[in-house]
């Protein structure tokens, strides 16, 4: 991660001076942006430019669902099962996917492809059912649309 | 200086005190596994919580730990709304907890255990099956931890990040998923006061390896003992069997063994702590023992080799002596008054640190790997030894003197409680007793005087050092 | 149109979050007027005069709790802005996000000039996108403006923003987790006393306020509290955003003025419920207030004083609308897991209590209840009200018992009949 360093210091310009702990997020995050998870010698790096504990990294890295230590599939479908999705169909959108990935929500295709998620409200009840491929919200889905999508995107 | 009332008996407290430090200072028990007075307060386990009565009747209850005392306040520790709420945090805590106490290092000791008999006693009211985790999880080569034993009151955690500094524990996870975990870079092995953690700890969860299933609590006897490891001299607590609990052993031994060693609690040197070479005692303390008083290596009656020694002492004319720094002060004394006019007398350092041993720290370990260096130094100063050309005795009390710096031509008495090569090539050998056979005292550093009761019998073939010096001064033909 | 807006003024276009529209709408004219005609201490004095109070949940009169922090106390100060919006049925300050980014912005630095911050932060959940990057782009307009950084507007004020992004955790909505996270930790949850606003982000006194709660901030300056308290109720002055979703027609973000009443708002406004069905409930504010029958839902009108009358509270304006044949045992079990799946862990009543009655609640789904389940749910929320580091435990506690209270007979059925009375069903259908 230490090409990364230059972009981690001019977070820093907008921040309180001495606040080095604050970035272990900001860090993590930008290292998974580009690694697609955050590695062992990524944590021992960060412990060197930040000077934090490394257990504090490991600590954040255990409780944060959205980091992780592990790489996943090219295409992580999560879909939100809480109750205003789950009112409008999220359950049988869920099962749908299962069914025609072959994996169960936690997984990943064997091939590598898809990693199947479900996940807890995303903010976009109203817009129900809600899929998040990668980063992107996929609102008012139906499992025709999600089979448009996985076709598009395969 | 607020007043306040607790369950309406008034409590003198200071400025800044919780109603937990109000309360533990004035000897009203609140129960509590969180808290702990040298860490700092996370809140977490909330069966401290109290009821506090407003005029109104609008009474409010808050966790005792973190609840700053005020003037007037008026605390209930006992009430209905406390007690149901006790009973409620003990079902919650139970309620993943394993029924494990039977198998149990803990029991008998085990903070859960008393308060679920003195404030719930009520089997579980759950008929769901206990979340399950990791048993025996090695947290070090030291520490095994069961996670289901595990309440999560984080006092391991906050004990290494706030005493120790190594920064070694953390909690994984969250939720009922929550593990207490090393860290991965093996910071936790390498913390001198790891072991600390595991008097920490409340529960069964985390427990020394070299203890594990080896005795019951309850039939071992705690005695107060200094650690000899540096000094610093931490008090400590050596345990043992009791002796009305003794086993029918084949092996003597099981009976006069340390089984553990824990903290004493000394405010004036080491609070609760000490470090790992104080828990491992029985390996500096259970060596080989010699047993047997030599004549240049010919094992001998302890009267006999006595008498050799005082015609020896009685004949030469420049006799060095090299004072051990793990002699206790009353030993010390003894030598001084007893042979200290007839030897040219310098402190020995018995123990230099080992490789990889650590030096010193911001908390307790000390450079000097000696217990008495100080009391030594009082009565016989801090000249380094020295030999000349006359000298011609050489008396060795203890261990750690190189016999390749002996003087050509100089006689050796050696007195020494272990088994070493040496023992056999001096000219008279005396074995002595150890620390853990005898009361004494020993001066740390700071000039802190701290006792040491016996633990064992001495076997009648060995010599306490305190009666042999008188014995050696004595004119040869006296008797012993 | 639920009455009066104050926020939503203004037709949403693919421009109309940029700072060029913005400012064509008037906007940072009330941070001019703070800056150069009033006093920090006259600012917080209107802010608590307009009685606004918060709109992440707890509805705390913003005013006071500004008030608690000392100017001139020689210490640092911290603003946070907090956008973590997890509480589930909530949306709606992803519309302020998304739509009205630089009015939040003025409305930070307004606050920031009032309370005597120089860094102030926005936390934002991670999993929002497009409202992470309106907001951010909209910071970088912001800048370029002048708008944040040294001497703005010609003054001596100075302020820069930072923005934050969570990573996945619901309790990081939580003021004190929240601000754990921004220092680089867990988002655990602190224990009070000290207050934030005493000992908050690295340990300085910290005011954390919703988005939306902070969007009102300009207008309050630029209208003046008064003109302000014109709208709504005098106990309950101004606007609500609220998000509507679940068995509704249109779901989406509206704003109500307070006291607006609550059936015109869903049988009108939102359309009615879905197929026309009648309505069995609605969880008013997300899922952590107290569920309304649809019949006391329908008698409210949509202010603080009406809902802490029915027992009930506006929370964070997530309001969830529930059609008849939907099963109430099923929706207590997703808002279970839920709980459970985002207990931080900490203390020992929300972290054992939520996994215990997540099994309980899946034991009486899948057909294996036992009466004594209904009062050990209750015992449960009963141990956590009150008890806990945080406010989730309660939360929990509250939403399980109103359920229970209110639709016992269906878990009744369940337990004895092995099965849900509505077939377990969460989506209704409109079968024609």
């Amino acid at each position: 991660m230490k090409h990364l360093i230059a972009e981690f210091e001019l977070l820093k310009t907008r921040l309180p001076a001495g606040v080095e702990s604050s970035l272990v997020l900001p860090c993590l995050r930008r290292i998974q942006e580009e690694r697609g998870y955050v590695a062992d010698s990524d944590i021992d790096g960060l412990v060197d430019y930040l000077g934090v504990p490394r257990i504090q990294i490991e600590e954040v890295l255990s409780f944060y669902t959205q980091l992780r230590r592990k790489p996943i599939g090219r295409w992580h479908l999560q879909v939100c099962h809480n109750v205003s999705c789950s009112m409008r169909g999220a359950e049988p959108i869920l099962d749908h996917l299962a069914r025609k990935l072959g994996v169960a929500p936690g997984q990943t295709t064997p091939d590598g492809r898809f990693t199947l998620s479900t996940v807890e409200c995303l903010g976009s009840c109203g817009t129900a059912p809600v899929v998040v491929v990668n980063d992107t919200y996929h609102e008012n889905m139906s499992i025709d649309q999600l089979d448009a999508l996985i076709e598009g995107i395969a | 200086m607020p007043e306040l009332f607790i369950n309406g008996q008034l409590v003198l407290a200071e400025k800044n005190q919780t109603v937990m430090q109000a309360a533990v200072a004035n000897g009203i028990s609140i129960p509590y596994f969180c808290w702990h007075p040298q860490l700092s307060v996370p809140g977490n386990c909330r069966i401290c919580i109290v009821e506090v009565e407003e005029e109104k009747g609008d009474n409010w209850t808050d966790i005792a730990c973190n609840m700053p005392v005020s003037e007037g306040m008026r605390v209930l520790t006992d009430s209905p709304v406390v007690l149901a709420h006790r009973k409620a945090m003990l079902q919650l805590m139970l309620l993943n907890h394993p029924v494990d106490c039977g198998i149990c290092d803990k029991a008998g000791e085990c903070t859960l255990q008393d308060y679920h008999f003195q404030y719930n006693g009520a089997p579980s009211v759950s008929r769901d099956a206990k979340v399950r985790a990791t048993k025996f999880h090695p947290l070090s080569d030291r520490i095994v931890l069961d996670n289901e034993r595990c309440i999560l009151c984080s006092r391991c955690v906050r004990f290494t990040h706030e005493v120790s500094k190594s920064h070694a524990l953390g909690i994984q996870g969250r939720g009922d998923h929550s593990l207490v975990r090393a860290v991965e870079n093996g910071r936790f092995e390498a913390d001198p006061y790891s072991d600390n953690v595991i008097d920490l700890c409340p529960v069964g969860a985390l427990l020394s390896r070299s203890f594990l299933h080896k005795a019951r609590v309850w039939y071992l006897k705690a005695t107060p003992s200094v650690c000899p490891g540096c000094e610093r001299g931490c008090t400590v607590q050596i345990w043992h069997r009791k002796p009305e609990w003794k086993l029918q052993a084949l092996d003597p031994r099981q009976n006069t063994s340390i089984a553990r060693v824990t903290p004493l609690e000394n405010s004036a040197v080491n609070g609760p702590w000490i470090c790992n070479k104080a828990r491992d005692l029985a390996r500096i303390f259970e060596r080989p023992r010699a047993e047997h008083a030599m004549l240049s290596g010919a094992p001998v009656a302890l009267p006999v080799a006595i008498a050799a020694a005082q015609r020896l002492i009685g004949g030469v004319e420049h006799p060095v002596a090299l004072v051990s720094s793990w002699g206790s002060n009353e030993e010390l004394a003894a030598f001084k008054e007893c042979l200290g006019g007839r030897f040219a007398s310098f402190v020995k350092q018995d123990c230099r640190f080992e490789p990889g041993e650590p030096t010193e720290d911001h908390l307790l370990i000390r450079p000097d790997k000696n217990p008495n260096t100080a009391g030594a130094r009082k009565l016989f100063g801090d000249t380094a030894p020295a030999f000349h050309e006359q000298t011609d005795l050489v008396l060795v009390w203890g261990e750690g003197f190189d016999f390749a710096r002996l003087p050509c031509g100089a006689k050796t008495i050696f007195l020494n409680a272990y088994q070493q090569p040496e023992n056999a090539r001096a000219d008279i050998f005396l074995p002595v007793s150890i620390q853990t056979e005898r009361r004494g005292h020993y001066t740390n550093f700071e000039g802190v005087v701290s006792a040491f009761e016996p633990c064992f019998p001495k076997d009648p073939s060995i010599a306490d050092a305190e009666q042999l010096f008188a014995a050696l001064a004595a004119p040869p033909e006296a008797r012993v | 149109m639920s009455g009066t807006k104050l926020l939503m003024t203004f037709p949403v276009t693919a421009t109309s979050h940029t700072l060029a529209d913005y400012r064509a709408r008037g906007g940072y004219g009330a941070l001019k007027k703070a800056l150069t005609q009033m006093k920090p201490e006259e600012v917080t004095h209107e802010v608590t005069a307009a009685a606004v109070r918060g709109h992440g949940g707890a509805a705390f009169p913003a005013g006071r709790k500004w008030a608690v922090v000392k100017l001139n106390d020689g210490q640092p100060h911290y603003l946070c802005c907090n956008a973590d919006e997890g509480e589930p049925g909530t949306f709606k300050d992803r519309w302020i996000l998304e739509h009205a980014p630089h009015l939040l912005l003025e409305s930070m630095l307004i606050a920031s000039y009032a309370i005597g911050v120089r860094h102030s932060f926005v936390y934002i959940r991670g999993e929002f996108d497009l409202p992470y990057r309106r907001l951010a782009a909209a910071v970088e307009e912001a800048y370029q403006a002048g708008y944040f950084g040294e001497r703005i507007l010609g003054t001596d004020f100075a302020c820069d923003v930072a923005i934050f992004r969570g990573a996945g955790s619901y309790v990081c909505g939580e003021a004190s987790a929240l601000i754990t996270s921004i220092e680089g930790k867990k988002g655990y949850p602190r224990n009070r006393p000290p207050r934030t606003t005493v000992r908050g982000l690295y340990q300085r006194p910290t005011v954390v306020n919703n988005v939306e709660t902070l969007a009102n901030v300009a207008e309050i300056i630029a209208r003046g509290a008064e003109a302000y308290k014109q709208v709504g109720t005098p106990k309950s002055p101004g606007t609500q955003l609220v998000s509507i979703s679940g068995h509704i027609n249109r779901p989406g973000v509206y704003e109500i003025e307070y006291g607006y009443p609550l059936d015109r708002f869903l049988h009108e406004d939102c359309g009615g419920v879905l197929g026309g069905r009648a309505l069995k409930a609605v969880i008013p504010g997300g899922i952590s207030t107290k569920v309304l029958t649809g019949a006391e839902a329908e008698s409210l009108t949509y202010d603080h004083a009406a809902f802490e009358k029915a027992g009930s509270s506006l929370g964070s304006g997530g309001m969830i609308v529930i059609a008849e044949g939907t099963c109430m045992v099923r929706l207590l079990q997703v808002m279970l897991r839920f709980y459970h799946h985002e207990s931080c862990g900490q203390c020992t009543p929300c972290r054992d209590g939520m996994g215990w009655l997540h099994r309980i609640i899946d034991r009486i789904v899948a057909g294996q209840g036992e009466p004594a389940d209904i009062e050990r749910m209750y015992a449960i929320s009963r141990a956590n009200d009150g008890t806990t580091i945080c406010g989730m435990g309660d939360a929990a506690g509250y939403a399980t018992v109103a359920i229970l209270d209110k639709f016992r007979d269906e878990f009744d059925y369940c337990i004895a009949h092995k099965r849900s009375r509505l077939d377990g069903r969460l989506e209704v259908h409109d079968h024609a």
